[in-house]
């Protein structure tokens, strides 16, 4: 039982790639999202639908355009492999979100999953006006631990947290890294 | 001040195979309360001698501008430019440019912020908040960046209390992974962020506890969430990294005026939002077979 359920999770957490976009600053109750009927756009998991139906944002008015700049593509494609990933629970291929409008115009961002990592983040629909703040940020999106088959510290440069104190610093990963240790 | 020798040990491989593992050449400092990293990697392990020696030297010199930074910003030292502009025993127009400098970037960050980043909100000038990025910002273009021209030498960066600004040699193989940091689990990490430039900030009550208050309200923010921000400019994702705690969990809004950014929230209770370019990537709920 428990090996089956454990298949449900990986192959959820792969459909999980499906990822919604929207605006921040629009406050999308997931029931009206879900209105668009597009797969990207469904209601969200725990990680944030508590904060989509509570939040007070003069701004809800403005969920109608996360359909609305969709500007005709689908909400989500894939392609690739398709071979889903178990060891990892993601599954590989290209996934295309839906545009959605910024106060920079509209945005689309896809990602790429080999191996069951994101290998690749990339915005084939992107306001062109800052080149290089694209490339930039392009691979910025933060990669969840969850989301790598490992999260080694052997693999990591640089860490980022709450400013730690001289005093936890001597006991942090960064020192390690410091010391070329890590 | 405390600095540790240079090392000069391989690093471990990057997942992605490069042929060569980069030489990590590291100078840390004790300071803003905080521990400051230099990191310079180059392709060897052993580069030219007057290369280490600019090195060195571009770490020493970046590492002291933070130094003098602070002695000039620290509102616990009574005797730094800005205890004495708060008593009184300076006058604003004999003070250090960089002191004004400071001070409109705050009044610009203090709008756009909504009021949730204030540097006055004490009644006096303290521009805590923003001095540490800033200031580290502005030492890796003035003294880490030049060395990105030099034989070897493939990437930069420089980090003070996990808040970091990197840069990459154009063409270079290499990309760093910031490793940040799980609030809930010590010593472990919650996510990775590949970025080759850029400026990477995480603020929130771990390890400080409560020290994050709300302007709007004068109250310390209650269950406020971790927030990383990863930007162009270390001053820039700092600075809304603080704004983002302050905002809280479930308010992204102040991304309308934030400049173009990614990042993530971490609950108290661990849920974690994340956006990039100012949309947020949530996972969907979606049903079978789509």
């Amino acid at each position: 039982m428990k090996k089956i359920v454990y298949a449900v999770l990986a192959t959820v957490t792969g459909l999980v790639l499906l990822f919604s976009y929207r605006t921040s600053l629009e406050a999308v109750p997931p029931g009206a999202s879900g209105t668009t009927g597009t797969a990207g756009t469904t209601g969200t998991t725990g990680s944030s639908s508590g904060s989509s139906s509570d939040s007070t944002s003069s701004e809800t008015s403005a969920s109608s355009s996360t359909s609305a700049t969709g500007t005709g593509t689908s909400s989500s494609t894939t392609s690739g492999s398709g071979s889903s990933s178990s060891s990892s629970g993601l599954k590989d291929g290209t996934f295309t979100g839906q545009a959605a409008d910024t106060r920079y115009g509209a945005v689309q961002v896809a990602i790429t999953v080999s191996g069951g990592r994101i290998t690749d983040v990339s915005v084939p629909q992107y306001p062109n006006t800052e080149r290089r703040d694209a490339q930039i940020n392009a691979q910025a999106i933060p990669i969840l631990v969850s989301e790598t088959k490992s999260a080694q510290s052997a693999q990591i440069d640089m860490v980022s947290g709450a400013t730690f104190t001289s005093d936890g610093y001597t006991r942090s990963l960064q020192s390690a890294i410091d010391q070329a240790k890590a | 001040m405390s600095v540790a020798a240079p090392s000069a040990v391989p690093s471990a491989g990057r997942a992605s195979g490069a042929p060569v593992a980069p030489c990590r050449h590291v100078r840390t400092a004790e300071l803003m309360g905080t521990v400051a990293s230099a990191h310079v990697l180059t392709a060897s392990p052993s580069p030219d001698p007057a290369v280490a020696a600019r090195i060195a030297a571009a770490q020493r010199a970046a590492l002291d501008e933070l130094h003098e930074l602070d002695a000039l910003f620290s509102p616990f030292r009574a005797d730094s430019q800005i205890s004495r502009l708060r008593i009184g025993a300076l006058r604003p127009e004999d003070a250090d440019p960089r002191i004004l400098e400071a001070s409109e970037a705050c009044v610009r960050l203090a709008a756009a912020s909504g009021g949730r980043f204030d540097a006055n909100r004490q009644g006096w000038f303290d521009p805590t908040g923003y001095v540490k990025g800033w200031a580290v910002e502005g030492a890796t273009a003035r003294h880490l960046a030049p060395l990105l021209v030099e034989s070897g030498v493939i990437a930069v960066g420089l980090s003070a209390g996990g808040d970091m600004q990197l840069l990459t040699a154009p063409g270079a193989d290499w990309t760093w992974n910031v490793g940040i940091a799980d609030p809930l689990r010590p010593g472990a990490m919650r996510a990775q962020v590949p970025l080759r430039d850029g400026a990477v900030a995480t603020s929130g009550p771990a390890e400080r506890g409560a020290h994050i208050v709300d302007p709007r309200t004068g109250c310390a923010v209650v269950d406020a969430p971790t927030a990383t921000v990863i930007a162009e400019r270390l001053s820039d994702a700092d600075a809304w990294a603080t704004v983002a705690v302050v905002a809280g969990f479930d308010d992204l809004s102040w991304l309308r005026a934030a400049p173009d950014c990614a990042g993530m929230l971490i609950a108290a209770d661990g849920r974690v939002r994340r956006w990039t370019h100012g949309v947020e990537i949530a996972e969907a709920d979606v049903p079978w077979g789509r």
